[in-house]
């Protein structure tokens, strides 16, 4: 891949991922003054994660980098504009969630319950590993965007 | 560093309230305690209703009730009720209230956290908050249903395009995410069970996309059916679950999980159904 296309996967992706984003943080109820913030902090975490995936790296990995930016920018937002930092994150976060392998899972699941014995073996493990895949993804964005929270306030859990 | 600064100042401002040797404050009445935990459970619950996370509701609620001249609240979050214990100069009193989960709603989290930051630097008084919670309990959504059910449509085919879809995966999958939008909204407004609406949602949404492996359109055809119930996605609850567990929030994280973990379902459920009603296969 020569170095133009990688500036065209990358101009795409941002545009299409922070889409996601905006139509999500609509469906949310986001203030208006915030939607360019929510746009950008689900450009930014996705095509992060698509370029650490493009150069070799795995899916979960690439989601926790993402995530951080994620976390990071929306902890900049937040003291910007004066909001809770969640107005950001959970928006941000939207293009990252591994709805493809939740779905996968359930339905692998589904699929073995109908199938001959020999087969349904092979679809509960490639479910049971899509069904790992998934909460390990998870994990990666919750850790990711709470990581600017757990890194700088680590007072006495006095409330 | 200036981030790093904020953040620190922020903390330090939060916990000052939280030191329990705060006896400086006068000693509010019996009323006056009611009155206080009242407000400051109506906040929380509309934070619950809202879709905040478990941490960000009790901080607010403990911020804003000792804001209101309280010395401490000590406050339990479990998945379906708020618990306050407020406490003044040695009198305490301790209210429950139920809380529905309504869905997520960024515009009452931002308006609740102002009038917290407002409380805390003495511009509104009790009465005043009462009427601006009143305010947000009511307030109409900012977004007209057909800007809502466009935006998402124009997400879903984003996400679809993002998998590798071409322009006519793109429009098919626009378009059965704008009607299962718009069906969605109106089944919520008529009150039925929001499992049984994701069911219908999702079995709406893919029997108006199949017509793309139906008939073969596109490069490939069975994105549409995954793209368009996308917008049923239960993202908030799954990252909120596992924010809560990372944070100690156990029953909330593992009640929110569970919760994700149905709605997950009830979408390939309805999604099934379609498939083996219309005799799409492939998947």
């Amino acid at each position: 891949m020569t170095s133009f296309d990688l500036l065209i996967t990358v101009i795409r992706d941002m545009v299409l991922s922070g889409l996601a984003a905006l139509g999500f943080a609509i469906l949310f109820n986001a203030p208006k003054r915030m939607l360019l913030g929510c746009f950008l902090c689900g450009a930014a975490g996705h095509t992060l994660r698509t370029i650490l995936m493009n150069s070799g790296a795995s899916v979960e990995f690439s989601t926790l980098v993402g995530a951080l930016a994620v976390g990071f920018i929306s902890t900049y937002l937040s003291d910007r504009y004066n909001v809770p930092a969640s107005v950001f994150t959970v928006t941000g976060a939207i293009p990252l969630v591994p709805g493809i392998f939740a779905f996968q899972t359930i339905v692998g699941l589904l699929n073995a319950t109908s199938s001959r014995a020999e087969q349904s073996v092979e679809l509960l493990v490639a479910a049971g590993i899509n069904g790992v895949r998934t909460a390990l993804i998870l994990g990666a964005i919750a850790f990711g965007i709470a990581a600017p929270m757990l890194l700088f306030r680590r007072s006495s859990p006095s409330v | 560093m200036n981030l790093l600064r904020t953040t620190a100042d922020a903390t330090e401002m939060m916990f000052k309230f939280a030191q329990p040797e705060a006896h400086d404050k006068a000693p509010l009445d019996y009323e006056t305690l009611r009155d206080v935990i009242d407000l400051a459970l109506w906040a929380g619950q509309l934070l619950m209703q809202s879709g905040a996370e478990s941490q960000q509701v009790e901080e607010t609620v403990h911020r804003l009730g000792t804001g209101l001249g309280c010395d401490w609240l000590d406050i339990l979050v479990s998945p379906n009720a708020l618990v306050i214990t407020a406490i003044s100069d040695g009198e305490f009193r301790t209210k429950v209230r139920r809380v529905v989960n309504l869905g997520v709603n960024l515009q009452a989290v931002v308006e609740v956290s102002t009038l917290v930051q407002q409380v805390l630097v003495g511009e509104l008084d009790r009465h005043e908050l009462r009427i601006e919670l009143e305010r947000i309990s009511h307030f109409q959504p900012g977004y007209s249903r057909w800007t809502v059910a466009l935006m998402v449509g124009a997400a879903c085919a984003a996400f679809s395009s993002l998998f590798g879809g071409d322009w006519l995966i793109c429009a098919i999958t626009f378009v059965a995410s704008v009607v299962a939008m718009l069906l969605r909204e109106e089944l919520h407004k008529q009150h039925f069970n929001p499992f049984l609406v994701v069911v219908i949602t999702g079995f709406a949404a893919s029997a108006v996309a199949s017509i793309a492996p139906l008939v073969h359109l596109g490069n490939q055809p069975q994105l549409t059916l995954i793209s368009s119930v996308l917008l049923l996605v239960p993202g908030v609850p799954l990252i909120n679950s596992v924010q809560d567990l990372l944070k100690g929030y156990m029953l909330t994280g593992i009640a929110r999980g569970f919760t994700g973990g149905a709605i997950a379902a009830c979408i390939a459920l309805g999604l099934l159904l379609a498939m083996s009603l219309l005799r799409v296969t492939g998947l």
